[in-house]
């Protein structure tokens, strides 16, 4: 696996580096801010991105537009974006675009170092990964009229899950449910988010980009 | 019309013109019946617009006695009637009627020039009046000289009948006559554009139609005469229903359209006396000198400078601007002073005298400005404390996110990597996590990042996620940028607006709406709840951050009506 790291702080960006060699990952290329990092995506065409979204030249979202900018460029580079906070509105506007090869973790989250190595190999295998934080923002978002609001708890636990990128087994596995029961679960999902039975990937994006844009 | 003190002493002379004209006008219709005019209503009708004119003109005369424009015009009208003596069938009358008969043209270049005060302000209008009247009364010559015209009568004047030598006089007179109309255009031109919006309506249709109207008269007499000579009846009533407008329009123009009342300083006293109130004495002064656009400044000590009305400081017109300065001085101390239109005010003299009568008065209202200037100086320093505590807010922040933040999550990292398995790394990097999440919070509430990074509008957004009550949003994201100021108050109306209706309105749904009008930032917040919200000790504080930015925060909440919160926040950019 070939990885471009985009990080202005040098110490969090040789800390990654380091994490990700460690894993036997290869770090091709190191950018300080956004225009480098595009630059070096753009050189380089590695399997994942891995980017702060705080960056110059505007220290501001540049990080996350740069994701965008990658993500439209070449859908086929997977990326994940940390943050040191993290915003429903970027997680939004994130998988939008697609929830293949996304990701979006609190920058924390490196810690964890065998989780968070883990997430990297599911980013790049095209699975989609969000903070626990950000689909707990959505949990607790009140609305109106909302169809999300008739679904069970035990089927918004199943739409969460999907939501952080996990497939059926694995959301089995937590939940400590069949495959099956899940599968039926998730049916029950598309069929209260009024979506038509089409590729079951594709209602599966579907549920969660409704999921994160409620 | 009312009198004046001035009155008594102009009525002879405008009796006497009257009069005058009168007179002349009677001889010459006596005259012109036996003439070689073609129709009866010809002989009545060219004195007539000289009547007009005069009659015009001693109207605004009575009116702005001190105004040279009734002067002007009144002259124009005894050029006329001479000039309508050509048409007698006495040889010397003719001859002199001849050599005025172009005047009348130069006379309306004049008054376009001189509109509205009268005098001729500048090099290039009193060189272009000037021109004016050399090519009307000098390019004049060759036309009676030489030349005695198509079916003109022989003048006592001519020395040489040459007709080619004629001709070149006209085309001389007629291209000099055209470059002095070009250069008129091009003065008035200049003057439209800097004139005020409200001087402009009343000037441009004026000057339009003098240049029209003096471009008329000669183009359509070479026009008619060289491709429809049979229509020279119609042509000459077409002449003079334009001239006999000039007078009529420049003295509506003049007496309505808000120009100066030269001699009407005296009104003052009774004005200001009869009206009391800030407004009021400005607007007097407007009034009765004919500037709308004139300012009023008054002079505050301490720091000495001037201040407006609303105690915000004023700026003197630089030397030499469009603007002028009359000081206003009590007993030689210096109180304030009148910012007026020099272009629309030619007299100096004028608004000295206005300064002078209005002094104390305007003395009197120094002393509100200067209370209002205090204050406003007041509100200027709680804005830099708050600006200063922003900017401070903000550093802090980018420093806890750069610095602290960064380690920690570089500790965690350290023991993440190092200490897998070991009871002691499993308790120091969760006791991590959570410093690292308790200073994330800690930073959201100094500034949130979302406010860095995405503006007011996604950071209010945020603040929605985070509500227990559904919150409708109703944003109008146009306008540009929002003042750093701006933005960090916004957010924190609606933070505190969210957390008081948390804590005291048990409201279950809300709605917030943010966006741009008449160059405001507008935010309102309203809920379903119990109502009877008051300044606390939080609004409180947000009503004086919005009132240092010249903001207004109003709150209805009526007892079991809900709660309205509502700010206003100027954000011109």
């Amino acid at each position: 696996m070939r990885v471009v790291i985009g990080e202005d702080q040098a110490l969090m960006r040789e800390g990654l580096a380091l994490l990700i060699e460690q894993d036997g990952a290869e770090v091709v290329g190191r950018a300080a801010d956004a225009p480098d990092l595009l630059r070096k995506v753009g050189a380089h065409r590695p399997d994942l991105v891995v980017a702060d979204i705080r960056m110059p030249p505007r220290n501001a979202d540049d990080g996350l537009r740069a994701a965008l900018q990658i993500r439209a460029e070449h859908p086929e580079i997977a990326v994940l974006l940390l943050s040191q906070h993290v915003q429903r509105a970027y997680a939004t506007e994130l998988v939008e675009q697609g929830t293949v090869g996304v990701g979006y973790l609190l920058k924390q989250r490196v810690a964890d170092v065998a989780s968070f190595t883990a997430d990297l190999r599911r980013i790049a295998a095209g699975g989609c990964v969000l903070d626990p934080e950000v689909v707990a923002t959505m949990m607790s978002r009140p609305r109106r009229d909302d169809p999300l609001d008739r679904l069970t708890p035990r089927q918004l636990e199943v739409l969460a899950l999907m939501a952080e990128g996990r497939s059926n087994t694995a959301i089995a596995e937590r939940l400590t449910l069949t495959t099956k029961a899940v599968a039926r679960h998730a049916s029950h999902v598309y069929d209260t988010l009024g979506l038509e039975p089409t590729e079951e990937d594709h209602r599966r994006v579907l549920a969660v980009v409704r999921y994160l844009s409620r | 019309m009312w009198l004046r003190p001035g009155d008594a002493v102009i009525a002879p002379a405008i009796v006497g013109l009257a009069g005058a004209a009168l007179l002349l006008a009677g001889i010459e219709v006596v005259l012109l019946a036996e003439g070689r005019l073609a129709a009866i209503w010809q002989v009545f009708l060219l004195p007539a617009v000289g009547l007009l004119y005069v009659g015009a003109g001693l109207f605004a005369w009575t009116r702005r006695p001190g105004n040279g424009m009734g002067a002007l015009i009144v002259a124009g009208g005894f050029v006329w009637l001479a000039a309508g003596l050509a048409n007698t069938s006495v040889p010397a009358l003719i001859a002199a009627g001849l050599v005025v008969s172009t005047v009348p043209l130069a006379i309306v270049v004049h008054l376009l020039h001189a509109f509205p005060s009268g005098r001729l302000r500048g090099r290039a209008s009193l060189v272009t009046v000037a021109v004016g009247y050399f090519v009307v009364l000098v390019l004049q010559a060759p036309v009676y000289l030489f030349d005695q015209g198509e079916a003109g009568p022989t003048t006592v004047l001519q020395i040489v009948d040459d007709h080619d030598l004629g001709r070149v006089g006209h085309w001389l007179q007629d291209a000099v006559g055209l470059a002095v109309m070009v250069a008129t255009a091009v003065i008035l031109g200049g003057r439209l554009r800097r004139a005020e919006p409200a001087r402009r309506r009343v000037l441009a249709p004026l000057a339009g139609y003098g240049i029209l109207a003096a471009l008329f008269v000669p183009v359509s007499g070479i026009v008619v005469g060289t491709w429809f000579p049979e229509a020279g009846l119609e042509l000459a009533v077409a002449q003079l229903a334009v001239m006999a407008g000039i007078p009529v329009a420049f003295v509506a123009a003049g007496l309505s359209g808000g120009f100066a009342r030269t001699e009407d300083v005296q009104e003052l006293g009774a004005l200001l006396s009869a009206e009391e109130g800030r407004p009021a004495l400005r607007a007097a002064l407007r009034e009765v000198l004919g500037d709308p656009s004139l300012d009023l400044l008054f002079r505050v000590a301490d720091p000495p400078r001037y201040v407006d009305r609303d105690g915000v400081e004023a700026v003197l017109p630089a030397p030499g601007s469009e603007r002028s300065v009359a000081e206003v001085r009590v007993g030689g101390r210096l109180v304030g002073a009148i910012v007026y239109d020099a272009t629309l005010i030619a007299d100096r003299e004028l608004v000295d005298d206005a300064a002078r009568v209005t002094a104390l008065a305007i003395d009197h209202e120094r002393l509100t400005a200067d209370l209002l200037a205090s204050r406003e100086s007041l509100r200027i320093s709680r804005a830099r404390v708050l600006e200063a505590g922003d900017a401070e807010r903000r550093r802090i922040a980018r420093d806890l996110h750069d610095g602290l933040q960064t380690r920690l999550v570089l500790l965690a990292l350290l023991v993440g990597r190092s200490g897998a398995g070991d009871d002691v790394a499993a308790e120091l990097s969760a006791g991590l996590q959570g410093a690292i999440a308790e200073l994330r919070e800690l930073v959201q509430g100094v500034v949130p990042a979302t406010l860095t990074e995405r503006g007011l509008y996604a950071a209010a957004e945020e603040l929605t996620d985070r509500m227990p009550v559904p919150v409708a949003i109703d944003f109008d994201q146009g306008g540009g940028e929002l003042p750093l100021g701006v933005e960090t108050a916004g957010y924190f109306v609606v933070s505190e607006a969210f957390s008081n209706a948390v804590k005291h309105s048990r409201a279950e749904e809300m709605r917030l709406s943010i966006g741009r009008r008449d160059g405001s930032l507008r935010i309102e917040v309203v809920d379903d709840g119990v109502g009877g919200a008051h300044l606390g000790s939080g609004l409180r504080g947000l009503a004086d951050r919005v009132d240092a930015l010249r903001g207004e925060l109003t709150i209805e909440s009526p007892p079991g009506g809900g709660t309205r919160i509502l700010v206003e926040v100027p954000c011109a950019s």
